[in-house]
């Protein structure tokens, strides 16, 4: 022995251990979880000091890009299946708001999920007090995406202003309501997609599809799509309730239905891609070596 | 209460055959062409709280698939197993918050963000309150000289500085039960040092118990008073590490020096090591004898020859671990 000793408390437990305190102790503990990895995530921004400065030219040019687009259209007519051009803007806002969130925290967890699995890193995921699913699709916050969440609220507030809809505070609420029942919905999807890594080792074009998708056939309401598209992209990949039910509800053109069909899609969506998660997890046999 | 009980696991890997890319991937859903991989066989076993022990085997033996079932990752296809009272593959959050996995050759601290924040991230995981944290990481800091490491990227981190972090943050919830899979592979022996007598020492201090793998024997002699041998994936040895030795080593060395240019009579030697065979060397020879002669031989040795030196050796836990292994082989392989 080289005169190491341990002097802290070693033999004392947390005072609630993970897994005890009921379903309350499982929800504070997962709370806990979330924060400390999306705070810490975020405090690190200085270190990808490179890295946002090249995102805000990025959303710089995006946005450009699709403002320009849509006076190109704009020019030709003044409505777009029913949509003015402030509300398409409103549109452009939510989707950069939600790509956001995803390349914040769901695509880079993911994409690193997908990694772990094919280096058997994933290992240390299951082996820890806490829900799988829940560390897997938090563990990698990439904080320069921040960049499109801010902008993304910036032009939704923008473009309110200048929609002729008046919203009550139910709207709003339903609105943020319908938001966070399109992240779920587009988060399970993803999920889903990610899982299959447990059955398939290189997926990584994937989510790339993914992205593609959500990137180029988001930007415009499913409305203005032909019937078979629009049920593809309802169902299949599930970008109209993700962008266009929320930019529906904040230019005050929400429907009762859609706003019941968007919460039902999402938990439909949720409770099935955590079924698939564990179903996957029981298949699992991690890499060798 | 013992530790971990180990009852007739098994574990068999389905391994698909079939080539590359998605295209053959579809196809081998459709048709699916598996081959049964046997990494554990029928192994069963008792720990006791507090015990330090070796698990040897050679490479493909299954240790490292004994030890994913017992940290939870994986089902066994048979047995059974429980380690504090948990069966481990149910994932009971109250089981894993009291064990670590340790594996040489992954590593779990995130690779972009300093290894403290890493650390913050076990914290909230385990739910380790403020106050012990802080004081374990001083302490574990101190302890493997992590102080000018801990606000680095893990990705600036040499191997083996890696290798002491990670084993400093798998330990900040003070686990019960460590299993370490290879801890000090690729270090250099200064490190493996380090981590032997930390291990021993967090053992000593916690009372935890420890699951060792290891192809070092370094490690396995310092560590381990007891050790369980694997092979093919089947128990070979549970017991002592001296009665290994004494077990599977039935030879000593007996190594002679003689005093002068002495013309050594083959045919006057052959009697006196009972004809076993003699290894020269420029002053003097080698002999291997079986353990229970040897101080037969010795004796006639020194009577008979004008000796100015002799020493009798075991034989290296090297040698004697290689041994159990080659005869196993060729009994599995024969038969
Ligand atoms: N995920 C897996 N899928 C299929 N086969 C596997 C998998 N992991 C291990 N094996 C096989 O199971 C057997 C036992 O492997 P294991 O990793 O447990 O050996 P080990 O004793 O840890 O060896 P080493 O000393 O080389 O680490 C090997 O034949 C290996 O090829
Ligand atoms: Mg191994």
């Amino acid at each position: 022995m080289t005169g190491e000793r341990l002097d802290a408390d070693w033999t004392s437990g947390p005072r609630q251990a993970p897994g005890e305190g009921g379903l309350a102790g499982l929800v504070r503990h997962d709370l806990r979880i979330l924060r400390t990895y999306l705070s810490l995530g975020v405090l690190n921004l200085v270190q990808y000091r490179s890295d946002f400065v090249l995102s805000v030219v990025n959303a710089v040019i995006t946005l450009a890009t699709q403002v320009l687009g849509l006076s190109v259209v704009f020019g030709q007519t003044t409505d777009l299946a029913g949509w003015g051009p402030y509300d398409l803007l409103v549109l452009i806002g939510v989707h950069f708001l939600i790509g956001g969130v995803l390349g914040l925290v769901v695509r880079p967890s993911m994409e690193a999920m997908m990694e772990g699995i094919r280096l058997g890193t994933f290992d240390f995921t299951l082996v820890k007090p806490a829900d799988s699913q829940l560390l897997a699709s938090v563990q990698v916050v990439r904080p320069q995406a921040l960049v499109d969440v801010l902008v993304g609220l910036g032009v939704v507030v923008f473009g309110m202003t200048r929609v002729q809809a008046s919203l009550s505070v139910v709207d709003v609420v339903l609105s943020l309501l319908t938001l966070l029942c399109g992240l779920v919905v587009v988060y399970s999807f993803i999920l889903a997609l990610s899982t299959m890594a447990f059955w398939f080792v290189r997926l990584d074009n994937v989510l790339a599809i993914f992205q593609s998708l959500f990137g180029e056939a988001g930007r415009w309401p499913v409305t203005i799509f032909p019937g078979w598209l629009r049920i593809v992209l309802t169902f299949a990949v599930p970008v109209a309730f993700a962008v266009t039910v929320p930019s529906e509800a904040l230019t005050g053109r929400l429907t009762y239905t859609s706003a019941l069909s968007a919460a039902g899609l999402a938990l439909l969506f949720f409770a099935a891609s955590r079924w698939f998660w564990f179903f996957a997890l029981r298949r699992y046999t991690g890499a060798s070596a | 209460m013992t530790a971990i009980t180990v009852d007739r696991l098994h574990k068999t890997y389905l391994v698909p055959e079939r080539e590359g890319g998605l295209r053959a991937a579809v196809g081998a859903l459709v048709r699916r062409r598996r081959r049964e991989v046997h990494a554990v066989t029928d192994v069963g076993f008792t720990i006791e709280p507090g015990e330090v022990v070796g698990f040897l085997g050679p490479n493909g033996a299954g240790k490292t698939t004994t030890l994913k079932m017992l940290s939870g990752l994986l089902h066994p296809t048979s047995g059974t197993a429980t380690v504090l009272g948990h069966v481990p593959w149910e994932r009971d959050r109250r089981y894993l918050g009291q064990m670590a996995l340790i594996m040489g050759q992954r590593n779990q601290l995130q690779w972009d963000i300093p290894v403290l924040d890493s650390y913050k991230l076990n914290q909230a995981v385990f739910r380790i309150p403020d106050a012990d944290f802080k004081a374990r990481v001083e302490e574990l800091s101190e302890l493997l000289a992590l102080e000018e490491l801990l606000r680095k990227p893990v990705r600036n981190l040499s191997l083996g500085e890696r290798m002491k972090c990670e084993i400093a943050g798998s330990l900040l919830h003070a686990p019960q039960v460590l299993f370490l899979d290879e801890p000090t592979i690729g270090l250099d022996v200064a490190m493996q040092r380090r981590i032997r007598s930390f291990v021993a020492e967090y053992n000593r201090r916690t009372g935890a118990c420890v699951m060792l793998t290891s192809h070092y024997m370094a490690d396995v002699e310092a560590l381990c008073r007891r050790v369980i041998v694997i092979h093919h994936g089947r128990l070979l040895f549970d017991g002592a590490l001296e009665e290994l030795v004494h077990r599977f080593a039935g030879d000593k060395t007996i190594n002679v020096e003689l005093a002068d240019e002495h013309p050594l009579d083959p045919a006057a030697l052959g009697p006196l090591v009972d004809g076993h065979a003699v290894e020269r060397s420029a002053t003097g020879f080698s002999v291997r004898v079986p353990k229970a002669e040897t101080p037969r031989v010795a004796a006639r040795l020194l009577a008979g020859l004008p000796v100015s030196d002799l020493v009798i050796e075991e034989p290296p836990i090297e040698s004697v671990i290689e041994q159990v292994f080659e005869a196993t082989s060729a009994e599995v392989d024969g038969g």
